[in-house]
């Protein structure tokens, strides 16, 4: 493949990467907040926290994307592209998240709950310290597999002018008319990424074995 | 800005064109399925090499966006001597893909059963076939049973790609109505409500499948 | 509780959505004036109009607009989206003109106001080189023949097929480059486009790709869009005052033989088009 080429597709795979890591972040604490909410006595948080995820994990990621860049500025809110990508795969990623950290909160042993609550631990304290490490813990694995997918649906984004890797590569295959070699060379730096992202969790997971967590 | 008039006339070719988004998804499904528990057995119980190969293809396959796989293999295809009809095509890439992930949940759950149980088995004379059906399955189904929903969910918004192969799936039919109407919004509700009924139609499933499990005593631990 | 709540965010949207809609009522060229940009939409795999070649967004539409931009004191800020984007993209105020180009069709113009055309749009055919059986266009007669999803092209396809003996098979692709690989793939004998885009595709890969001649469509003519809002009126005629002259002195012509190979005689205006 010629050398111009690959250069400008590595350069893609910059905004996928950027794109899809302030996203994971973002909906990580996103997904904290909407499983708290979910998992409140109180009808007024759980209600909408769950339409929250119904909506985001029922309605395509493109129909959320256009609806965030087409329809907002009716009610005055016009986003650039790369931004409403950003809040598009947040909540998106937001709304699994939340579904994946409940059962994480739910696995969290009640005798440590109990033993926090006895040596003073304020319910916040015992929020930051105990429950979320744990949960998050629990979870890693799905977290480390939303990232992927996140990483991947990041290809929706072009639909708000963002040129990410997917999008770079229709674009040279239509100016070059010889589209396989470059879709496969996209996907082998799709794959590439998820090495990383993988490599990233394993190595996140050894060190919460023997964390504080 | 909605016109509900405009909606309910197309209904009847959505409706169509959700039929086969519909049928490709539950197809690929039961068939990735079927495909995941084949190649999660194969791992455990074939030989190395056979375990190794599989692990690898699973990494491709996950690791690497729908489109690029389905792009290739249609457009691609030919090259190589396999030259498939659109349907036909998307069915095969869809089930492939569906399977490797599938196949990562259910090996998942087979270590999460308890050493114990199959022990236990073991002592009430069970054979290594019926700790299998009897034992290890009903449990790795019940523990599985929420994460396959929620891959069955992200498998139904990628049948969305098999646009670009030409199947006259929902965004495909749905797309082509707002471009020629130039309804854009219109086009975007009933986008989301299409794909949002089919989601919670599954989910809905996922939890007559968990209840009937639940009869049985089998529990997620 | 969450009543209130609700009342109060449709309340504050509805109040935001006035705000805007005010905003929005203002002159398109005094707006365009006062921040010195105009803001183009288009889709960038549409060569030889849109295009990236070598990590650079280059075609006849860069050129023409950078020439436009120059005669009005006006930045070019483009916007590349996918195709489908586009026109919502228009409906949702993202930019001011569409460049794409677009064929002029009698449905477009009930929507849409068109500057003057700046090329040919007739519908043609691609092959692969060497079919001997498909020589002219109604060869396609019995075959299958592939298109762009919702466009002009695939109109006029359909309505050329049904001119024929036996029936066409027709297959809609969601991108033309999606539909030149499954060309090239064996699946399809031949697609459909307008003959300024695939005798540029033909020129790239001779190898792979053969101009059907002549063209089959009735005559029609690619132009830029803008809305038909009262708004944006006087954008429209500053643009097309502006087409129309890069016509009259000669730098239409120029760029059409720079990126087409040849210059193609073009109307002031399209009043009543075939389509």
């Amino acid at each position: 493949m010629n050398p111009a080429l690959f250069r400008l597709l590595v350069e893609a795979t910059g905004y996928t990467v950027a794109l899809s890591a302030v996203s994971i972040v973002a909906g990580l604490a996103v997904g904290l907040a909407v499983a708290t909410a979910m998992l409140s006595r109180r009808r007024a948080l759980s209600m909408p926290a769950r339409a929250f995820v119904s909506f985001f994990r029922g309605v395509p990621l493109l129909v959320q994307l256009l609806l965030i860049y087409n329809l907002l500025p009716s009610v005055g809110i016009d986003l650039p592209g790369i931004v409403a990508a950003a809040i598009g795969l947040t909540l998106c990623t937001a709304a699994y998240q939340a579904e994946t950290l409940r059962g994480g909160f739910a696995g969290v042993p009640r005798g440590l709950v109990e033993a926090a609550d006895m040596v003073g631990l304020t319910p916040v304290q015992l929020f930051w310290r105990i429950r979320v490490p744990i949960a998050v813990k629990l979870t890693l694995p799905s977290l480390v597999s939303e990232a992927i997918m996140i990483l991947k649906a990041s290809s929706l984004v072009s639909v708000v002018g963002v040129v990410e890797l997917t999008r770079m590569a229709q674009d040279l295959a239509a100016s070059t008319y010889r589209p396989l070699p470059i879709y496969a060379t996209a996907g082998a730096l799709y794959i590439a990424v998820d090495w990383g992202i993988a490599g990233l969790g394993h190595a996140l997971e050894r060190r919460s074995r023997w964390g504080r967590a | 800005m909605l016109d509900p008039s405009f909606i309910v006339a197309q209904l009847p070719a959505v409706l169509g064109a959700a039929a086969v988004t519909a049928w490709i998804w539950a197809a690929s499904a039961i068939l990735g399925v079927a495909g995941g528990v084949g190649i999660a057995l194969a791992r455990r119980f074939g030989p190395r090499p056979v375990d190794l190969a599989l692990k690898f293809s699973i990494e491709m396959v996950r690791g690497s966006p729908f489109l690029v796989q389905l792009f290739l293999l249609y457009y691609g295809g030919p090259y190589v001597g396999l030259s498939l009809d659109p349907v036909p095509a998307g069915l095969l890439a869809l089930t492939v893909y569906g399977a490797a992930y599938y196949s990562e949940i259910i090996r998942g759950g087979f270590a999460a059963v308890p050493p114990g149980h199959v022990e236990a088995a073991a002592c009430l004379g069970f054979t290594h076939a019926q700790t299998l059906l009897r034992v290890e399955i009903p449990e790795v189904a019940a523990v599985v049973l929420p994460a396959l929903v929620n891959m069955t969910i992200l498998l139904l918004k990628e049948t969305a790609v098999l646009s670009v192969i030409t199947v006259p799936e929902l965004t495909m039919a749905i797309s082509a109505i707002g471009s020629e109407s130039y309804r854009f919004v219109e086009a975007l509700f009933l986008l989301a409500l299409f794909y949002w009924g089919l989601v919670e139609g599954c989910g809905v499933l996922g939890r007559f499948a968990e209840a009937r499990l639940a009869r049985f005593g089998v529990a997620a631990p | 509780m969450t009543k209130r709540l609700f009342l109060k965010a449709a309340f504050g949207l509805t109040l935001l959505g006035i705000a805007s809609g005010t905003a929005r009522a203002d002159d398109a060229l005094a707006r365009v004036r006062a921040t010195g940009t105009l803001k183009v939409g288009t889709e960038t795999a549409f060569a030889p109009f849109d295009f990236i070649d070598a990590g650079q967004h280059v075609g006849l539409n860069v050129d023409l607009f950078e020439a436009l931009g120059k005669d009005m004191g006006l930045k070019i800020q483009w916007v590349a989206l996918p195709w489908e984007g586009v026109l919502p993209g228009l409906q949702a105020g993202k930019f001011d003109v569409v460049a794409g180009p677009v064929t002029i069709t009698k449905a477009r113009m009930e929507r849409y106001r068109f500057l003057p055309p700046i090329a040919d749009a007739t519908d043609a055919l691609l092959k692969r080189p060497n079919e001997a059986d498909l020589a002219k266009p109604a060869d396609i007669s019995g075959k299958t023949v592939g298109a762009g999803k919702a466009s002009s092209q695939l109109a006029q396809l359909q309505d050329y097929a049904k001119t024929l003996g036996q029936p066409v098979t027709i297959r809609e692709y969601v991108g033309n480059t999606d539909a030149y690989a499954d060309l090239a793939a064996g699946r399809i004998a031949a697609v459909a486009n307008s003959y300024t885009n695939i005798a540029y595709v033909a020129k790239q890969r001779p190898d792979t790709f053969a101009v059907v001649e002549p063209p089959f469509g009735p005559k029609s003519y690619f132009g830029y869009l803008i809305p038909k809002a009262p708004e944006s009126a006087t954008l429209a005629d500053a643009l097309s005052a502006g087409i129309v002259k890069m016509k009259a002195d000669g730098r239409l012509a120029a760029l059409q033989k720079k990126w087409f190979g040849a210059a193609s005689d073009t109307p002031d205006a399209v009043t009543a088009p075939e389509l």
